[in-house]
């Protein structure tokens, strides 16, 4: 889970493992400690400059009068009583026990000078602390995004050169592409059969060695499942995703010109998206007749991906981001059927309980109309690049959908867990 | 048992930390007032003779007004003294008044001083004691004493 691979591309880690969360607030403690230091520090000077300023006054009040009754103190525990003589004339300590006669104007203003010095010192103290409650309100965010479960998520930024690429040439070969595509889909649907057959075996061996422990049982059929669709899955995501670049992104361009018309479009589009879905999600729980269906999804599934890519395009996102944003459009065909019915294999036990669910989930994606379309779709495909900040919920799905890719067994009871 | 033994160790080392030493800083801190206290009077006991031996009559001294810097004040009468006597009275002495006032206080002083010594030291044997208790829970060989210095 630490370095859970996204669709092989980029790492999510979670910001506890780089910064634990006691790690970080301890430095923040630190931090603290240290502000509370300068403080004290601060405190200490300002109580300089109080008695700088009183004894400016004091020196300049002095020679007003010739002269001033007052205890003359003898040591620490004694004073005779006296008076002031001489009181145009002081004695200012310059430093390293040299004193200089001065008058009451030129003591006043040495210790101005002195004033301004200490001054500074505060200054550079402020500048000092506020640069600490910084550092240690970053820390304080810090940790308390590593308690929260905060992920980041890091891809190579190597896509967009091919896809520029791509874009280019993508004008001449439009025709070439829709053989592409279909070819691109037959294979997924063929791939996509594989997966249920060997879900279906599983879950054969699974009634059979039924038992308490779940996770236990299902972990080497996962691992078996995992090894070779993970390699097949980023093989067929990579090509898709060279070969989508080249009809979706055009699409994407034009949809940006023509605002108007295309928001007519896109709506019947995200219907049809959300309906696709549906329908390609729900006969896949059901696991039966699984062909027809499946003759059915490469078409539905194409419609979906032209409707993300509209999306995508609306919402702005960057270049790169989009690109990858097609290859997991169209690798969502095989990603979801994979989780969804491995849902239903790790909730053999509670079959009534999770298919009620399951189907529960299907409606909310579908449901949630336009932006949902393409958000349903990370939170199957576990493509989460972006948007982990205003969507956090949505976020966390695909994250552990991503984990449901690797570990097929656990995020069965995750969602058992959310959901209910 | 041995996590019994472990419970008590930590209990006796978190008295020591967190009790005894702090109390040992405490006491020494006081000793420390007190000895500066007792400079003050030996100083001033000294100053007093001082002007006596000379027979001063009035004193020119330099007033710290604060940051060091000095201005002149004249004593016209330096016959009678005003001594502090705690609680921040001050009592009109004259110098042989003023010298038995000292006296007694610093016979005081050096009391309170014994009385600080003697809590200190008992304090630093109770820690000593944690720590022997300690030794034996560990199950440890007792330290030997370091080898005496022969002159």
């Amino acid at each position: 889970m630490e370095q859970a691979a996204a669709g092989g591309k980029g790492t999510v880690t979670p910001l506890a493992s780089m910064f634990p969360v006691n790690e970080a607030q301890k430095a923040a403690k630190r931090v603290e400690e240290k502000i509370g230091e300068k403080q004290k520090e601060l405190d200490c000077i300002k109580e300089y400059v109080t008695e700088n300023t009183n004894l400016i006054n004091l020196v300049s009040r002095l020679p007003d009068e010739l002269n001033h009754d007052i205890m003359v103190p003898f040591g620490k525990a004694a004073f005779f009583p006296g008076r002031l003589i001489h009181t145009n004339e002081f004695m200012v300590l310059l430093g390293d026990g040299y004193y200089a006669e001065r008058t009451a104007k030129q003591t006043v203003e040495i210790l101005t000078r002195r004033g301004k010095a200490l001054d500074s010192q505060v200054e550079s103290l402020m500048a000092n602390m506020k640069d600490l409650k910084a550092e240690a309100s970053f820390f304080d965010v810090t940790a308390s995004e590593a308690a929260e479960g905060l992920v980041e998520i890091r891809e190579d930024y190597v896509e967009e050169n091919s896809w520029e690429k791509h874009s280019k040439s993508d004008d001449k070969n439009n025709d070439k592409k829709v053989a592409f595509e279909d070819d691109e889909y037959a294979r997924i649907m063929s791939r996509l059969d594989e997966l249920e057959k060997e879900e279906l075996e599983a879950e054969d061996e699974e009634v059979d060695a039924e038992d308490d422990d779940e996770s236990a049982v299902e972990q080497p059929d996962a691992a078996e499942n995992d090894d070779e669709s993970d390699t097949d899955e980023q093989t067929d995501a990579a090509e898709s995703n060279s070969e989508n670049h080249d009809n979706t992104q055009p699409k994407a361009k034009f949809n940006q010109f023509p605002h108007q018309i295309y928001s007519e479009i896109r709506k019947p589009l995200q219907q049809t998206t959300a309906e696709a879905l549906s329908n390609k999600y729900l006969p896949q729980q059901s696991i039966t007749d699984t062909s027809n269906v499946f003759m059915q999804t490469p078409k539905s599934g194409f419609n979906g991906s032209k409707a993300f890519t509209g999306s995508i395009a609306e919402s702005a996102d960057t270049v790169s981001t989009n690109s990858r944003q097609q290859a997991v459009t169209s690798s969502q065909a095989s990603e979801p059927a994979f989780d969804s019915s491995k849902a239903i294999i790790g909730s053999i036990v509670e079959r009534a309980d999770t298919i009620p669910k399951n189907s529960q989930q299907q409606a909310v994606t579908s449901s949630q109309a336009s932006k949902p379309a393409f958000d349903s779709s990370k939170a199957f495909t576990g493509s989460v690049v972006e948007r982990t900040y205003n969507l956090p919920t949505s976020g966390q799905d695909a994250v552990s959908s991503q984990s449901s890719s690797s570990q097929p067994s656990k995020p069965v009871s995750r969602f058992k867990i959310r959901r209910s | 048992m041995d996590s019994y033994i472990q419970e008590k160790i930590h209990k006796f080392e978190e008295f020591v930390d967190g009790h005894l030493k702090p109390q040992l800083v405490r006491a020494i801190a006081e000793r420390d007032k007190v000895f500066e206290q007792q400079k003050i009077f030996s100083d001033l006991r000294r100053s007093i003779e001082n002007l006596e031996k000379n027979s001063v009559t009035n004193l020119r001294t330099m007033v710290n007004l604060g940051s060091e810097v000095y201005m002149q004040a004249d004593v016209p009468d330096a016959q009678r003294i005003f001594v502090d006597v705690g609680l921040g009275f001050h009592v009109e002495f004259t110098w042989t008044e003023a010298l038995n006032f000292i006296a007694l206080r610093e016979e005081k002083i050096a009391r309170q001083i014994e009385e600080y010594t003697r809590l200190i030291s008992s304090i630093k044997a109770r820690i000593k004691l944690v720590c022997e208790g300690i030794r034996e829970l560990l199950q440890l060989p007792a330290e030997k004493s370091l080898p005496q210095r022969v002159f």
